[in-house]
C-alpha cells in the first residue's frame, strides 16, 4: 500500500462530518460573550525579546556596579571581546526562546534543554580557550561565593523577566521555566564576568558556568510546581 | 480573530462554530469519550478566551488554537491518570473507560484507523491529514521541529500501512474504506 493510498483513506475518513452538540456551542458562545471586552494584543516578539535581554544586561551591570568592575579590569581586550559578545548572543537567543514559550503556537528553533546545553558548552569553550591559569587556590570557598553571587543576581533578573512576560500564556510551564531560568542564569554569569577578578580556568569554568544549569533547573522546578498546583 | 480580540461577539461566535468541530475531533481522536471531549472543548475555549491577547495578527492561527487545545488535553490526561492511580489503589479493578479504544463495531472510522498509533503520532496525523495543517504549522502547534514532525508522520504511515493491510485482509477486499 502506497502513501498516496493511505492519504486518500485518511482524507475520506476525515471528511465524515463531525458534529458537536449545538447546545454546547451555544453555551460556549454565551460564556465567552459574557466577558468579551476588547483586549490589547502582546507587543511584537522582538520588542519583548529586546526588553528581556536589556533587563538581564541591566541586572548584571547594576550588580557589578555595586560590587565593583574588578573582573573586566583584570581581563585582556581579547577576553572582553570574546566573553561579552558571547554572553550577549546567548542572552538574545534565550530571550527569543522565552518569548516563544509565552506565546502559544510559536516556532521553536531549539528545545529548551538544547538551548541550556548549547549555552553552557559555549561558555565552557570560551573560558577554556581564554583562560590558561590552572591553579586552584581556595577553589571551593571562592567558588561557592561566586556561585551564590551569580544565583542572587539571577533572582531579580528572573522576576523582572517574569513581569515582562506575565501577560503571556505558557502552554508548557516546565519548558518556560527552564528557558527563563537559563536567561536569568546568563544575567548571573554576566555579573560574575564583570565583577570576579579570579581568572583561574577551573574556577571560571566550574563555578561561573554552574550558575546557568542551577538557575535553569530551578526555573523548571518552579514550572513543574505551577503545573502541579493547577492539578486537583 | 482580530475582530474577536476587539470584542466582536459575532466574530467570536463564528469562530466557535467554525473551529469547534475540528477541535472536538482532535480530542475524540485522542481516545477521549464524547463526554470528555465536550468538557475538553469547553475548557479549551475558556483558555482561548483568557489568552486571546497572545495571538498576534498575521501569524498562523491554527497552531495557536491547537497549541492551547493540546495543552488542555495533556493537562486533562495528567489529572486523569493521577485520579486513576488514586482510585486504583482503592479499587484494583477500575475500569479505564476514558482511555479504552474506540468502537470496534460498524465501519472503520478515523478514530478506528488511528487507534493503533501512539499518542504523539496520532496527533501529528490528525493535524496534518484531517485538519489540513502544514508541517510548519504542526511543528508550531506541538512545539517541536519540522524534522521531528516528519519523522513521526513517517513512522505513523508505517504502522498505518500494516494496520490497513490487516483490515483489508480481514474484510476480504482491497477497495476503499467506507
Amino acid at each position: 500500500m502506497r502513501d498516496e493510498e493511505i492519504d486518500k483513506i485518511l482524507k475520506q475518513a476525515g471528511q465524515v462530518a463531525h458534529n458537536v452538540d449545538p447546545a454546547l456551542l451555544d453555551r460556549v458562545a454565551k460564556s465567552v460573550g459574557s466577558s468579551l471586552d476588547p483586549v490589547r494584543p502582546l507587543p511584537p516578539r522582538w520588542v519583548l525579546a529586546s526588553g528581556l535581554a536589556l533587563v538581564c544586561a541591566a541586572v548584571a551591570l547594576a550588580g557589578a556596579a555595586r560590587a565593583g568592575f574588578f573582573g573586566i579590569q583584570a581581563q585582556s581586550p581579547l577576553d572582553r571581546a570574546l566573553i561579552f559578545p558571547t554572553l550577549g548572543i546567548l542572552m538574545w537567543l534565550a530571550a527569543t526562546a522565552a518569548v516563544g514559550e509565552a506565546i502559544p503556537g510559536s516556532r521553536r528553533r531549539a528545545a529548551p534543554s538544547t538551548l541550556l546545553a548549547a549555552a553552557s558548552l559555549a561558555l565552557l569553550a570560551v573560558f577554556a580557550v581564554l583562560f590558561q591559569d590552572y591553579r586552584t587556590e581556595r577553589f571551593v570557598s571562592q567558588g561557592i561565593v561566586c556561585l551564590a553571587a551569580g544565583l542572587l543576581h539571577a533572582i531579580p533578573a528572573a522576576l523582572a523577566s517574569w513581569l515582562l512576560l506575565r501577560r503571556g500564556f505558557a502552554v508548557n510551564p516546565v519548558a518556560a521555566g527552564l528557558v527563563l531560568g537559563t536567561l536569568a542564569g546568563l544575567a548571573g554569569v554576566g555579573m560574575l564576568e564583570l565583577h570576579c577578578r579570579n581568572l583561574e580556568t577551573l574556577h571560571v569554568m566550574l563555578w561561573h558556568t554552574a550558575v546557568l544549569p542551577v538557575c535553569a533547573a530551578t526555573g523548571a522546578l518552579v514550572g513543574w510546581a505551577v503545573t502541579r498546583r493547577s492539578a486537583p | 480573530m482580530a475582530r474577536y480580540q476587539q470584542g466582536d461577539f459575532t466574530a467570536a461566535t463564528a469562530l466557535i462554530h467554525r473551529l469547534s468541530p475540528q477541535l472536538h475531533r482532535f480530542f475524540v481522536v485522542q481516545f477521549a469519550s464524547r463526554g470528555d471531549a465536550d468538557d475538553l472543548l469547553q475548557e479549551t475555549w475558556l483558555r482561548i478566551h483568557e489568552a486571546r491577547h497572545t495571538y498576534r495578527a498575521g501569524e498562523p492561527v491554527l497552531p495557536w488554537f491547537y497549541a492551547i487545545a493540546r495543552h488542555i488535553r495533556v493537562d486533562h490526561y495528567r489529572k486523569a491518570s493521577r485520579t486513576l492511580a488514586r482510585e486504583e489503589r482503592l479499587e484494583e479493578k477500575h475500569e479505564a473507560a476514558a482511555t479504552s479504544p474506540a468502537r470496534s463495531d460498524g465501519p472503520p472510522d478515523l478514530e478506528g484507523i488511528l487507534a493503533s498509533l501512539p499518542e504523539s503520532q496520532r496527533e501529528v496525523i490528525e493535524m496534518l491529514k484531517v485538519a489540513g495543517m502544514s508541517l510548519e504549522e504542526v511543528a508550531r502547534a506541538t512545539s517541536s521541529s519540522i524534522g521531528s514532525v516528519k519523522q513521526k508522520a513517517h513512522r505513523a504511515y508505517e504502522k498505518l500501512r500494516e494496520r490497513l493491510r490487516g483490515m483489508e485482509r480481514s474484510e476480504g477486499r482491497t477497495g476503499e474504506l467506507p
